[in-house]
Order: structure tokens, then C-alpha cells, then sequence
């Protein structure tokens, strides 16, 4: 026999049993030939390309993950971040345009579309400006059209101002949608340190330095590092880093398999694959459980962080020699709404806001997923989001907060978003005032980084 | 000088030298497969095949084998290595198929064999064999 029976058996318990999928097959198109000054011509532009481009992309995933008997759970597409597409810069330009896109999309069979973006880290644009006042009200009125905005980086440092419009726009959006517990809000994100090839939604995006069109690949795959955690009860931590190391390598050369042949028969270059690992709230399927395996009594507990930055770490070590090209975010996502195990502990009071923000400082993007009171200050708010970025800006790691001020929920009670997105417990967020710091305005410059301390 | 330069090259020497009433489409296949040749793809037949692997596990019972085999015949797909074994009363069969003459496309293939499995009241997985070559070996 060509293979041993164990490695079947092995190969179809991971793809069988342990809810392992390829979380997203992300295409990714430029629009910088789209501009018009007629807002409408330009949506109609954008909307034409994106069919040129990407019809036949579901199907073609569908039957590539029929061949090789494994599951893919969405297809997204990434564009150029709108900002940077000319058009007249004013606030129905850019309804019309996430319209038009919700539309295509919609009608193409994809499940999310990520690029109603702005990069402001240095500053706005009018083009930008325009932009985030239309945020909320694109995030109300369509479907899969997703947004992000990149506030600072490392080289640029910290735009509070965006930071203080990020708040509100956030809380605006958590009003308009407050009749289904302002989910608008889960399908906005402001970062630090954005990656222009991330697959993942809500930040995907179709950056600068990208070709024409590319195809990147997201993974999943808690449950087969879990899965393997298990069956290794007595190991040591040392153990432990090689189990999960090889755990990744599995997990991810199905996303390379799969992001090559899909490459191949579109025609599509291939970019990179994103190995973070992306929990559902499904059960045995968590990033929580996979610390909980690992020895962690509960996630939150003291040594918690420890124990995310050794799966991090063991993850990316893995995963990288088992593709072309890693990127995105690359890591273990902790997006609390989302994984069982992070809801239970949240619920109880064990994991708090303070906690998940040391844990992102080793986790592969930031505060992600967390609902807090609706009626939180705006302040509160942008001093939360300008922590957490200032994590990232100073230790040159991409950060960010997808925040959910629940609209009419008080701390303890919990909100159902259904699907991937799971249920939120309501965090408690302290009250005490950052406003006289944050209102200041302006820009926390660029941090030296020579200095490691 | 590039490769399909190169190959357009060699096509027109052959034109020159062989009958002239070479039709444009058989000029092409050559240009094509020298194409080919030069950038290391064989069109040798065995290598395109791309081999499959069907795995059968479930509750023990007489005529199992049998059973799959059968739509494999009938459907024209060669069987290239099986190997089947009980574990604690658990049939487990494991065959390395070629689909590549098939009658039916490989999805149709996959319908077949898994309604089969309803039947027979086993779990069947086909799938093609690279996931188990990726994932394996280095």
C-alpha cells in the first residue's frame, strides 16, 4: 500500500472529526483602475470588476474542497481599501459604492467582502474623512460589506484624532443597529500595524503593494491542535511546542493545498496562507480549550498569557514550513464571542478586559469580539482602542479592537449574534475617565525602537 | 531566448522540412508539446493520473468489499492497492483507486459511493490523494 493505514485514519479523522475547515478562501482586487468622479460610474465600475474577477470563484472552491474531501466554510472577497479608489470624496459616494458591492457579492455567493477601509495612521484624507462618516450606515444598511481602519503604526505612531472619531463611529453604529444587539459593530475593526494580505474579516483588505488579484487562504483548526494536546496528557512544555508544531504543519499545508489548486484552475495568483487559528463556538473547536488542555484551569487564570504565547509561537513555527508563504495575521486568534470556552470564562468573571489586553500582546491580533455596556463613554471607549493599538505600535506586532457597546445591555447579561459570530457575555469595563488625556487630541508620535526594553 | 520563442522556432523548422499539407492545428500541437517538453512536462499518460483514495469504516459485515468493488467495475475505476482489516469489530478498507477513466466524473463517483455507504450502513470517504501526500510526506 502507498500509505500506511495510520496515516489515512489520520487523515480523515482530522478532516471527519475534529470540525477542521479552511476557514476562508479570501480573494483579493485591486481597484485602483475603478476611480471616477461619478460615484455612481465608480460603483458600477467596482462592481463590474469584482464579477470579472470572481464569478466563478464559489463553485471552483466547492469543487477543489469535494476533490480533496475536506470543508471550506466561506468565500470572501478583499478590495483595495475604498479610501485610496478616486471618487468624490463625500459621504453617498461611498454608501452607493458598499450598495453596489453588497449587491455583487451577494449575488456571486460570497459570504463577506472586506476594503471599506481607510489608512489614517498619519493623518485623514478628504477621501477619508468622507469615508468614516459613512461607516455606520453602511455597516446598517448592507449585509457582508465589512470595515476597517488602520489608526497607527510603528513607523507612524498614533492618530488620537482617528482614534476619537473610531469611538464614535463605533457607538453610532452600535445605536443603528441596536435592534439585532448592534452587530454593526462586529463587522468593524481599527488596527495597528494593518496587514495588507490579511484574509480574515472584519479587516480584510486588498493592500498597496498587491497585484491585480490574488488568492490568500485563511485556516482554522483549533480542534486538531486540541485534539493532539489531548492525547499527550504527561508531556512537557518542550513536548508540548513540538505536538503543536506539528499539529500546524498539518493544519496548514491543507490550506497551501487548497490555495494552490484553486490558484491553478482560476488562474489566479497565489499569495499567502493566514495560519492563525480561527475557533467557531462550536464546542471542541476553541482556542479557550486549547489553553484549558494545555493546563489552564480556567482562560484568564494567571498563566494564561504564558501559555498563548508558547501555541502562538508553536503555531507559526509549524505552520510556516509547511507553506510558500505565510502571512496575514499568523497566530491564534481570541475573539471572545466566538469560542466557547473564552465565553464560559468571560461569563464567570474569570477572563477580564484587562487580562484579554496582556493576552494580546502575545496573541496574533487583539481585543477581538468583546461586547461591553451600550451605554459606555466614548472616551472609555477610545482610550480602550488607543491601549490596545499603543500594544502593538510599541512591539511592532499588528493589534486591534473589535468592540460591541451592546445597545441597552448592562454588564453580565449576554447578547446572541448566531452563526460564526456566536454569543457575547457583556464585559465590565471600567468607568474611570481617560477624556481629559484622549481629548487633548492630536498624535502620539512614532516610538523608538532600538531600545527594547 | 524564452521558451515559447524557442519552440515557435523548432515548429517552423519542422514546417519547413516535412509535407506542406500540415494543417495550422497539427502545427500547434507541436509547438505545444515542444512547449512542454522544454519547460519539463511530460504528456506521458501515467504521470497525469491522478490517484484517489476510497476509505470504507464502519460495523463489520459479509459482502463489503464486494459491495464497493462492484461500482468501481461498473464504472470502469481501476483498483491499484487495497487493503482492508477488522479493528475491534470495525471494518476498515482503505483502496487506492485511478478515476482517471471513469465513466462518471469524480463527484458523480463520490455520490455513488457514499449512497452506497447508507446502504451498507458504513461511513466512505473519497477523496484525492493528495491531501494524504501533503500531509505525509515531506
Amino acid at each position: 500500500m502507498s500509505y500506511s493505514r495510520r496515516e489515512i485514519l489520520e487523515t480523515i479523522r482530522m478532516t471527519e472529526s475534529e470540525h477542521f475547515d479552511v476557514r476562508t478562501v479570501t480573494l483579493g482586487i485591486s481597484l485602483f483602475d475603478c476611480g471616477s468622479q461619478n460615484p455612481k460610474e465608480c460603483a458600477r465600475n467596482i462592481g463590474e470588476k469584482i464579477e470579472r474577477y470572481a464569478s466563478s470563484l464559489p463553485s471552483t472552491v466547492d469543487e477543489v474542497a469535494e476533490y480533496l474531501g475536506i470543508r471550506v466554510a466561506n468565500k470572501r472577497i478583499a478590495l483595495t481599501p475604498i479610501s485610496l479608489v478616486s471618487t468624490l470624496p463625500q459621504k453617498e459616494s461611498y454608501i452607493e459604492i458598499a450598495k453596489e458591492v453588497d449587491n455583487v457579492a451577494g449575488e456571486l455567493g460570497f459570504d463577506y467582502v472586506g476594503g471599506f477601509s481607510s489608512m489614517i495612521e498619519a493623518g485623514f484624507t478628504k477621501a477619508d474623512h468622507a469615508l468614516i462618516d459613512a461607516i455606520p450606515e453602511v455597516l446598517t444598511e448592507t449585509k457582508r460589506v465589512c470595515s476597517s481602519i488602520n489608526a497607527g503604526t510603528t513607523r507612524e505612531g498614533l492618530n488620537i484624532d482617528g482614534v476619537i472619531k473610531v469611538a464614535s463611529l463605533i457607538k453610532d453604529t452600535a445605536y443603528k443597529t441596536r435592534d439585532k444587539g448592534s452587530v454593526g459593530c462586529a463587522k468593524f475593526v481599527v488596527f495597528a500595524n494593518a496587514v495588507s494580505n490579511n484574509p480574515f474579516i472584519a479587516g480584510a483588505f486588498h493592500g498597496v503593494g498587491n497585484p491585480e488579484v490574488v488568492i490568500n487562504i485563511g485556516l482554522s483548526g483549533p480542534g486538531v491542535i486540541l485534539d493532539a494536546i489531548k492525547r499527550y496528557p504527561e508531556a512537557n512544555l518542550r513536548e508540548l511546542s513540538e505536538i503543536i508544531k506539528k499539529a500546524s504543519y498539518k493544519v496548514t499545508r491543507v490550506g497551501e493545498i487548497v490555495g494552490k489548486e484553486v490558484s491553478k484552475k482560476l488562474d489566479i495568483p497565489f499569495g499567502i496562507v493566514d495560519i492563525s487559528l480561527a475557533p467557531t463556538p462550536e464546542l471542541g473547536d476553541s482556542v479557550g480549550e486549547v489553553l484549558m488542555a494545555m493546563g489552564i484551569e480556567t482562560p484568564g487564570a494567571p498563566g494564561t498569557t504564558a501559555a498563548l504565547a508558547l501555541l502562538t509561537d508553536a503555531v507559526k513555527k509549524g505552520g510556516t514550513m509547511a507553506t510558500s508563504q505565510v502571512g496575514g495575521l499568523s497566530g491564534a486568534f481570541i475573539p471572545v464571542s466566538e469560542d466557547a470556552a473564552m465565553i464560559k470564562a468571560a461569563h464567570e468573571g474569570h477572563l477580564s478586559l484587562e487580562k484579554l489586553e496582556a493576552m494580546t500582546a502575545v496573541c496574533s491580533v487583539g481585543l477581538d469580539m468583546v461586547a461591553v455596556p451600550g451605554d459606555v463613554e466614548e472616551d472609555v471607549l477610545a482610550g480602550l482602542i488607543a491601549d490596545e493599538l499603543s500594544i502593538g505600535i510599541i512591539n511592532n506586532k499588528t493589534t486591534a479592537v473589535r468592540v460591541i457597546p451592546v445597545y441597552g445591555k448592562k454588564a453580565g447579561e449576554i447578547v446572541s449574534f448566531g452563526g460564526l459570530l456566536g454569543d457575547a457575555p457583556i464585559q465590565e469595563i471600567r468607568t474611570i475617565s481617560p477624556a481629559k488625556f484622549i481629548r487633548r487630541g492630536g498624535h502620539i508620535p512614532p516610538p523608538i525602537v532600538s531600545m527594547k526594553n | 531566448m524564452d521558451k515559447r520563442r524557442i519552440a515557435l522556432d523548432v515548429a517552423r523548422i519542422l514546417l519547413k522540412h516535412l509535407p506542406q499539407e500540415l494543417s495550422q492545428e497539427t502545427i500547434e500541437k507541436i509547438a505545444a508539446e515542444v512547449i512542454s517538453l522544454i519547460e519539463g512536462n511530460s504528456s506521458d499518460d501515467d504521470l497525469k493520473r491522478r490517484l484517489a483514495v476510497l476509505t470504507v469504516i464502519g460495523r463489520n459485515h459479509s459482502g463489503i468489499v464486494h459491495s464497493f468493488s462492484e461500482i468501481l467495475a461498473e464504472n470502469n475505476v481501476d483498483i491499484i492497492d487495497i487493503n482492508q482489516t477488522i479493528v475491534h469489530g470495525n471494518f476498515a478498507m482503505m483502496m487506492v483507486v485511478d478515476p482517471t477513466d471513469a465513466k462518471v466524473d469524480f463527484l458523480t463517483l463520490k455520490h455513488l459511493l457514499k449512497e452506497r455507504g447508507k446502504r451498507e450502513d458504513v461511513g466512505v470517504f473519497l477523496q484525492y490523494e493528495d491531501l494524504l501526500k501533503e500531509l505525509n510526506r515531506m
